[in-house]
């Protein structure tokens, strides 16, 4: 028997804080529970389980997209274990609701929410499973719990004498499992804290990591799909004479609005894909270029929007006003893994191989797309070879669950670049005017206006709407159910809500309602807010004559953990001292609870801007794993700065202009500066990692570009004049 | 159709593909080696990075039959199992270069190709040996680990074996 959705959230609302411990089986037949239990193991929660062999299997509850959850998270369970992480057998969990995050009420891998909103939960699994081994160790002694310790997958009496977990499964599969175990005090952790090694590099140095693209079924065939190049748009007719002559294609036809291929493998559906001769109808966006959507942004400010916050008094903003128009465009994903997914549609079972991260969706759109019950949906969730909000989008599963019905094979479908480039689910373009009032010498306010599309609202049911893709099922609601209350708030997240204090600070939205469309890219809303906001703050800091490291600390709390991140990052980046001819820029943001600092030091050199440094300090509470939380802040620095040197989607027609990495280039090493990171020292509890090293790096380089040339570049990518 | 054979990790091979297939595809489908990944298919990321005679190739874009009579070594064929690693995997390993560990067969391609060429690498030769495309952003600790592996391949003189941190998960996988 399982718990109920019901019980599964009362159960967390009665914990506090939304946390959700490993819910304990209560023992009674029928169904296992938890998929991939078998009757000889012991599986006292969610996320724990040992086989009868004595190994402890470690159930990762999120998706393993580079951001290092693989082996953070196993961390976890293994301190309160004393079990070396390595000694963990790490499995991808198939969707159960005990793994949904309390905070977004589903399976899902985003918002940098995996360390802090497990970080409890995985540790109590982990100290339960050790407390029950120290019960069944009792047991099998006859007597009591007191003098009994566990390590390294044994439990020791005062005696020295022993078990191994092997000897102690079957007693502890007999009793209850405690729920409240003792959680070990920081002091004594010997693994959170250390720079563990990555569990997961082993296999992705050997070539043997299983992304989705590897999987394979005896019988599949490949699929490919021409899209209609111009957003939104469908197909009208196609001829196909030329493509079923490829040799190895065995079914062309229609469906998702466009025309799949299917084949023996890759080349010859992709070269029958070629060869089909498609008259397309351009849909709601026929017509749509840069020009006319920087216009449509125009005309948008001029309406009066939503006021997102409002601080002090307006009677304040006195003296003259100072304002200025920011833009960033549209950004493909476009993460190293194409979209794939092998799809097996049967009488009563549809088994999907995927990398998403979103097994809860994948099942919940599957199951309407093909009208079957979510029970019958089985995701295998595997590696994904990156993510970044792409993979929230189950849009490629879908098309193969469709094809795999249609045709009665399993699917392989694979995307090419093109195609992902093409047929992303965009970061939204946004346009900002940033005004300020300032009365002898002082900002006395701040306010802003942001025109962008709402990710949220257009990823709800308006996703059912005709002029969207035909994949999205009107079920989709119910999966995304709990994401709703977060409707907008991506929208002007890293220009409200600031630690800055200014007598008088307004934020406003207008949103675009567009047909493109637009999804969550690393760091979501703050990617092009932090921009506009700290690119800006730095324009004032120039206008009163102070220096912006100066600047942005007397304007906001010295408490607050963006303060602590600046000074300290300043310390580290000597600001003020640097090589002849070399420029130094800041910015401070927090986003997802993580406060980050960058200093980075650029120059300008025959016209072009050339990076040579990046000092970063990030403030994330404990760090579980210093080295991963290095990596994820070298990752977004390497993200931020590909956005902020080289990378726009531009719409011509409706369609996007660019195709691959020679037109969408992305940053390579040779042009990689030297990037140094410091961890502020903290005992809170940890936040996340994977996006908040994104958003200060193209304000931080766009302020080195104006104290090296004197000039202002307030669109992205950024480009000298 | 076509017959063509080459010599792959060691091994004669023959395989009758339509001659223009990418060697990509005919390593990952007709072979099953899966390490080489497929990233844009133009050549222009290095996801899909083998060796031919020695030299990185990017095979997405590499016609099987420019490859008859070849000698080709794709990621499954330096070294002989995960506890006997080629210097440049184990110094990926110890700098926990990997992150979603998709662009990484290919960057490990083609560093180790480098370093068969050149034990003492300059800044600019990795700059222009070391292309491919990494959206994790790794950069920063390729570089310090070609320079890394570049030393240790000096010390022994050839490729060394060494023993890595070997998890539960890949021995129960292995």
């Amino acid at each position: 028997m399982s718990l109920s959705r019901r019980d599964f959230f009362k159960r967390s609302a009665a914990l506090g804080g939304g946390v959700a411990i490993g819910i304990h089986l209560t023992g009674c037949g029928g169904e296992p529970p938890y998929p991939g239990t078998t009757a000889d193991e012991l599986r006292p929660n969610a996320f724990l389980q040992v086989r009868p062999d004595g190994v402890v299997v470690f159930q990762l509850p999120r998706a393993e997209m580079g951001q290092g959850v693989y082996t953070g998270l196993t961390t976890l369970a293994a301190e309160e274990l004393n079990l070396p992480a390595t000694d963990i057998v790490v499995e991808h969990a198939y969707y159960h609701p005990d793994f949904r995050d309390p905070e977004f009420q589903m399976m899902m891998t985003g918002g940098s929410v995996s360390l802090r909103n497990n970080f409890t939960a995985i540790r109590q699994a982990g100290a339960n499973l050790r407390e029950l081994m120290r019960q069944a160790a009792a047991k099998q002694w006859g007597g009591g719990t007191d003098m009994l310790s566990v390590e390294n997958g044994m439990v020791y009496n005062a005696n020295g004498d022993s078990f191994s977990f092997a000897e102690l499964v079957e007693t502890a599969r007999n009793l209850t499992p405690p729920e409240a175990a003792p959680l070990k005090s920081a002091e004594d952790f010997t693994q959170i804290g250390r720079d563990g090694v990555r569990l997961d590099a082993l296999a992705k140095v050997t070539g043997t990591a299983t992304f989705g693209i590897d999987c394979n079924l005896p019988g599949s065939k490949t699929a490919v799909m021409r899209r209609c190049p111009h957003l939104g748009g469908r197909v009208k007719s196609f001829d196909d004479s030329g493509a079923k002559a490829i040799k190895g294609v065995s079914a062309i036809f229609e469906t998702n609005g466009g025309v799949a291929v299917v084949a023996d493998g890759y080349w010859a559906a992709r070269k029958a894909a070629d060869a089909l001769d498609i008259i397309w109808d351009k849909g709601p966006l026929a017509g749509l270029d840069e020009k006319g959507l920087r216009a449509h942004h125009t005309a948008l400010l001029k309406e009066e929007g939503r006021n997102i916050s409002e601080e002090g008094d307006a009677a304040l903003a006195t003296g003259e006003r100072f304002e200025v128009t920011y833009q960033a465009p549209m950004l493909s994903h476009s993460p190293m893994e194409p979209p794939n997914a092998l799809v097996n549609v049967v009488a009563d079972r549809v088994e999907i191989w995927t990398g998403t991260q979103v097994p809860d969706t994948v099942i919940g759109v599957v199951a309407a797309a093909l009208e079957r019950p979510r029970e019958q949906i089985v995701v295998h969730n595997q590696m994904l070879g990156g993510g970044f909000g792409r993979r929230l989008v189950p849009d490629y599963i879908v098309e193969a669950a469709r094809i795999s019905e249609k045709t009665g094979t399993p699917i392989k479908m694979v995307w090419s670049r093109e195609d992902d480039i093409q047929h992303d689910y965009y970061r939204p373009a946004a346009t900002t005017v940033m005004a300020a009032t300032l009365d002898k010498g002082k900002v006395t306010s701040i306010t802003a206006k942001t025109v962008v599309p709402s990710i949220m609202s257009q990823l709800m049911p308006m996703f059912a709407a005709a002029s969207m893709p035909e994949w999205l099922p009107p079920a989709i609601p119910r999966s995304l159910g709990g994401l709703l209350k977060h409707v907008d708030s991506t929208m002007a997240e890293g220009i409200s809500h600031t630690d800055y204090r200014f007598p008088y600070m307004k934020v406003d939205a207008v949103h675009d309602d567009t047909p493109i469309p637009v999804g969550f890219w690393r760091s979501v809303g703050h990617s092009q807010n932090a921009f506009f906001t700290e690119s800006f703050i730095d324009e004032l800091a120039h206008r009163v004559g102070e220096d912006p490291v100066a600047f942005r600390m007397q304007h906001m709390p010295t408490d607050s953990k963006r303060y602590g991140v600046l000074k300290m990052a300043a310390e580290k980046a000597s600001w003020g001292q640097t090589e002849p001819g070399q420029y130094q820029g800041v910015a401070a943001h927090e986003s997802f609870h993580t406060s980050v600092a960058q200093v980075v030091t650029a120059s300008v050199e025959n016209g072009a801007i050339r990076v040579h440094k990046v000092v970063c300090v990030v403030d994330c509470g404990l760090a579980v794993n210093p080295d991963v939380v290095k990596s994820q802040m070298e990752s977004g620095i390497v993200f931020g700065l590909t956005a902020a040197l080289k990378s726009g989607i531009t719409l011509e027609d409706g369609r996007v202009m660019q195709s691959n990495f020679h037109d969408y280039p992305m940053l390579t090493l040779a042009e990689t500066p030297e990037i140094e990171i410091h961890i502020m020292p903290s005992q809170e509890a940890p936040t996340g990692v994977g996006e908040p090293g994104l958003p200060p790096v193209a304000p931080a380089l766009a302020n080195a570009v104006f104290a090296a040339t004197g000039q202002r570049l307030r669109d992205l990518p950024l480009k000298l004049a | 159709m076509a017959e063509i054979a080459f010599t792959l990790n060691g091994r004669e091979q023959r395989v009758d593909v339509e001659p223009d297939t990418p060697l990509l595809w005919v390593v990952r489908e007709q072979f099953e080696l899966t390490g080489t990944k497929f990233g844009c298919g133009k050549g222009l990321c290095g996801a899909c990075t083998v060796h031919m005679d020695g030299y990185a190739i990017r095979s997405c874009s590499f016609p099987v039959s420019a490859a008859a009579g070849r000698d080709i070594r794709t990621i499954e064929g330096i070294s002989p199992d995960i506890t006997q690693l080629h210097p440049v995997q184990q110094v990926w390993l110890e700098n926990s270069v990997p992150q979603c560990g998709y662009c990484q067969s290919g960057q490990i391609m083609a560093a180790v190709a480098l370093l068969e060429r050149n034990n003492n690498p300059s800044d600019e030769e990795i700059n222009s040996a070391m292309s491919n495309i990494c959206r994790c952003g790794t950069y920063p600790r390729i570089r310090t680990a070609v320079k890394q592996a570049a030393s240790l391949v000096r010390q022994d003189g050839a490729v060394s074996i060494v023993d890595p941190v070997v998890t539960k998960a890949q021995e129960v996988s292995a």
